[in-house]
């Protein structure tokens, strides 16, 4: 058994404790916000917060989620009131298939919380998630908005 | 006439060309899309597949003993199985004719392979177990008795004597020997030209990497001996035909596929794959939903790849510059089986021919098989590359014959005047502007202020360049599609199209153009798409075609939906339906202040009011329209690149481009249209490359060796419209979801041989990534022969 606090809810889940958080999120809780991509770190598809730091869920392993504070894409809406990096997501047209923006909405909203005013140097760094549709003038645009709110 | 200037106020924020937000976003941003993974059926099991690790080889036995014994393993099986099920091959649906006349070989591919594997990544079996964790341990398992042969990954390699043999069928490995043109008019061009300009070039095989990985559930209800297929494609109207026909010969109504949210395709996800009769089958024998979802390593080897064509093009000029022919020779990879549309044959005749008055063209195509994963559409899908030769020609013929490169090109446009313009590529061209827009493109990337820029780059060591990148594009062939139109029992008013959503955003643009035509306010229309059983025709989203097929479909089920509307509001407004007009959303008595509006009559109906036999009881419609023809999308792209000489990287600084959409439902999305089609274009020509070693064996096939566009790599592009309305469709819509890789490749790539051109370099090949650069610069070089 392995207890996790996923946006706010406990769950007591009997998995491997090596599996990877991102399996467990979708899998066992069915919270299938969080996509995977890759498995290796390297796509950002699965990003989450562990304790408000963005980490890549399929790398995690369950064990390591362990009561600390797990938020995925589900928990950002307080009472379905978007946050407000969702809000400008939606004001700037960001999404096209919309696969990779659960991860991409999760690493601004961390680079945000780091970097409150971010150059678009600073954006280029920290978002390395890949986006096959080519979104990335408007996450630039999308983080400098919520920046500015 | 009540709500009058509440619908103005409707058309003047939702009606076409406003820039309406996508209505798809506030679930996707939320987390609550529903792509194919994310939905689960109960009692559903896990499918594994089995895949070969050779290139080339003979299966003499499989051995599944140990496999099938494993903890939860429900089934092993192989094509064996599928055929004794009464199952069918894979089937291409396209053949040209070879040049001589006799046909193309167009061997079937057989879901699973049976006597030998062709490719690293073939399935060769599968398991079913009751979870995933369970089928991938069992799938080590399996074990293959296999005598290796040699493999043959290049097709040039793959036409010589004695080459390895990729299908017994196709001797010497040919598939097609395509030829396109009037080869006497073309060699007589070249025979009198002034000058010619030749290049060696290539366009690199690229792997898709649609973000969502492929993933499907088969289910099989035994009462009604119809199946099921959850599955993300691009049009559900025609893989259900495909596998209802091809592959298990029942009629189309035995299949059903539904298809929720698709996190991209570019091409990739429209055929029917090996893995999907697997799971059919696999649900009916085990009497249980099947699913199967592949993993990126998986995807790299068995989604089919884009691109990889090698060319001799070759421009014949006068004296002064304009040009007299075009002609390109070489080679299309197939891949081990063949894919439509065949990228190397008609849609590189389609785009060569740009937006120029060249009167002669020529294409040659050796399309050969090999020892690699097929190769298929990828946004464009051989489009692209026709644009791309012939803007490198230009570039190449413009400095070998000390001509501007914005001259020589304004000296050969297709003047507005001449439309309509029978290209050489039997393509009707309705209209264009196309110096209009190169002049638009010189403004908005600052042209003139380029000499200062390069200045203070060099200033800072970094080597600048510009690039022009003219596309013309031709979309899809004209198809059948339907537009229906159902007012629903809760007010809603659903839109049916065959057209697929996988990451366009069609829901807005399509239900801007029934604000417009029907007057509906705008939040109570849905979108439906991807249930085949709600549709009688569907050519699906591909080839830049569904805004304008669409929108046509739509246009003209509105104008049903209003005269099934006059005779209704005729009756109930107690008039002669001839005295009926149609208005913004409101059947008037012609001259009177009598109305009805359009929901309001729907909502009559549905409390169930008699009618006289001869009016119609509903407003339902489900047309299918006949398509108009393909449409000339153009545009013109121009790069600013700067390269460090000291480790060759590139950096794509400024970027502009200039579009002709034709009408623009929705500038948004064809904003967002053109940014991805770029980011895409860059990837290829800066840092994709797909390498397999002689073996046939990927060394490409992971994120840590393939390198894909990231956000450091897309600058902030400026994006115009110059539109010309179109002629042939009744929106006068140009189709855009390709054109940004058209103009992408050829305005990096001229660019980044405009900054190198000083040191000697006359071509580089895509992906110029900076190994490649470094080695031009800084080698004694072979690459830049005349
Ligand atoms: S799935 Fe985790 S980074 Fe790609
Ligand atoms: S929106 Fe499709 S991958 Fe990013």
């Amino acid at each position: 058994m392995v207890a996790l606090n996923v946006n706010g809810k406990s769950y007591d889940v009997n998995v491997d404790p090596e599996t990877p958080l991102l399996w467990v999120l979708r899998d066992t809780i069915g919270l299938t916000g969080t996509k995977y991509g890759c498995g290796i770190a390297q796509c950002g598809a699965c990003t989450v917060h562990l304790d408000g730091e963005a980490m890549r869920a399929c790398i995690v392993p369950v064990s390591e989620a362990a009561n600390r504070k797990i938020t995925t894409i589900e928990g950002l809406a307080e009472n379905g009131v978007l946050s407000k990096v969702q809000q400008v997501w939606l004001d700037h047209d960001v999404p096209q298939c919309g696969y990779c923006q659960s991860g991409m909405i999760m690493a601004a909203t961390a680079l945000l919380k780091s970097t409150p005013k971010p150059t678009d140097e600073d954006i280029n760094a920290a978002m390395t998630n890949i986006c096959r549709c080519g979104t990335y003038q408007q996450v630039r645009a999308a983080i400098h908005a919520a920046a500015k709110a | 006439m009540r709500d009058e200037p509440e619908t103005d106020l409707a058309l003047m924020k939702f009606g076409i060309g406003q820039p309406v937000p996508r209505s798809e976003d506030p679930k996707l941003l939320r987390g609550e899309g529903r792509y194919t993974d994310d939905i689960s059926l109960s009692g559903q099991a896990y499918a594994v597949m089995v895949r070969s690790r050779h290139a080339h080889a003979t299966i003499r036995g499989i051995d599944s003993t140990e496999a099938r014994a494993m903890p939860g393993v429900l089934g092993v099986y192989t094509q064996a199985d599928l055929e004794a099920a009464g199952f069918g091959p894979l089937k291409c649906p396209i053949a040209f004719p070879n040049r001589d006349g006799t046909p193309m070989k167009t061997p079937p591919r057989p879901a699973l392979a049976r006597d030998k594997v062709r490719f690293v990544g073939e399935a060769v079996a599968f398991i079913v177990a009751e979870t995933a964790a369970q089928a991938r341990d069992a799938a080590e398992a399996v074990i293959f008795d296999v005598e290796e042969l040699p493999a043959v990954t290049d097709p040039v390699a793959a036409l010589a004597p004695g080459a390895p043999q990729v299908h017994a069928d196709a001797p010497g490995n040919l598939v097609l020997d395509y030829h396109y043109g009037d080869a006497d008019a073309v060699n007589a061009a070249f025979a009198r030209a002034a000058h010619v300009t030749r290049l060696e070039i290539v366009s690199n095989r690229v792997v898709v990497n649609a973000m969502e990985p492929r993933a499907a559930i088969g289910s099989y209800d035994p009462d009604t001996q119809r199946w099921t297929l959850h599955v993300g494609c691009q049009g559900v109207f025609g893989l259900r035909a495909s596998l209802a026909k091809d592959v298990l010969n029942v009629p189309p109504d035995k299949v059903h596929v539904l298809t929720g949210n698709v996190g991209g395709s570019f091409g990739m996800k429209a055929p029917v794959y090996p893995e999907y009769p697997c799971l059919l089958f696999a649900a009916r024998a085990l009497g249980r939903p099947v699913k199967w979802t592949d993993e990126r390593s998986e995807s790299f080897v068995s989604d089919h790849h884009g691109r990889d064509h090698q060319r001799i093009a070759e421009l014949a000029l006068d004296a002064e510059g304009n040009f007299l022919a075009v002609r390109l020779t070489g080679y299309g990879n197939a891949g081990a089986f063949i894919y439509p549309p065949l990228p190397a044959t008609i849609n590189a005749v389609k785009n060569v021919v740009d937006v120029y008055r060249t009167p002669a063209i020529e294409v040659n195509s050796k399309i050969v098989f090999t020892n690699t994963t097929p190769i298929a559409a990828y946004r464009g899908a051989g489009r692209p590359e026709g644009n791309y030769y012939m803007e490198r020609l230009i570039d190449t013929a413009a400095r070998e014959m000390g001509i501007d490169r914005v001259e020589l090109r304004r000296r050969n446009h297709i003047a507005p005047q001449a439309m309509p313009w029978k290209a050489p590529s039997g393509m009707l061209y309705d209209s264009g502007d196309f110096t209009g827009v190169l002049d638009d493109a010189l403004k908005a990337a600052d042209w003139q202020g380029f000499d200062k820029r390069r200045q203070e780059s060099r200033a800072r060591g970094r080597l600048r360049g510009r690039g022009i990148g003219s596309y013309l594009e031709v979309t899809a062939p004209p198809s059948k599609e339907m537009g229906g139109i159902r007012f629903e029992a809760d007010g809603t008013v659903t839109m049916i199209s065959g057209t697929l959503d996988y990451g366009q955003g069609h829901a807005s643009p399509f239900a801007q153009v029934l604000v417009e035509k029907l007057g509906i306010p705008f939040d109570r229309l849905r979108l439906l798409q991807g249930d085949s059983d709600q549709l009688k025709a569907g050519g699906g989203t591909g080839g830049s075609r569904s805004a304008l097929v669409a929108g046509q479909a739509f246009v003209e089920a509105s104008a049903q939906v209003i005269e099934r509307g006059r005779q209704i509001a005729a009756h109930i407004l107690e008039a002669a339906a001839a005295d009926i007009e149609f208005s913004r959303g409101r059947f008037t008595i012609a001259g009177t202040d009598r109305s009805i509006g359009i929901l309001e009559l729907a909502e009559r109906l549905r409390s169930g009011m008699s009618l006289p036999p001869d009016v119609p009881s509903s407003l339902d419609v489900a047309h299918v329209s006949d398509n108009p023809p393909s449409s000339f999308p153009n545009g013109c792209h121009i790069a600013e690149v700067e390269i460090d000489p000291d480790t060759g990287a590139v950096d794509v600084v400024r970027y502009a481009m200039v579009n002709d959409f034709g009408t623009v439902i929705n500038p948004l999305l064809v904003e967002g249209q053109a940014h991805g089609g770029v980011v895409q274009g860059i990837g290829q020509a800066l840092m994709e490359h797909t390498v397999f070693n002689d073996e046939g064996q990927p060394l490409t096939g992971s994120y840590m060796d393939y390198a894909l566009p990231r956000a450091v790599h897309a600058p902030d592009f400026r994006v115009q419209n110059h539109p010309v309305p179109c002629k042939s469709n009744i929106l006068g819509i140009k189709g855009c979801g390709e054109a940004g890789c058209a103009g992408a490749l050829p305005a990096v790539m001229n660019a980044v041989i405009d900054a190198l051109q000083e040191h000697g370099i006359r071509h580089i090949d895509m992906p110029a990534t900076p190994e490649k650069i470094w080695r031009a610069l800084h080698e004694p070089r072979e690459e830049t022969r005349p």
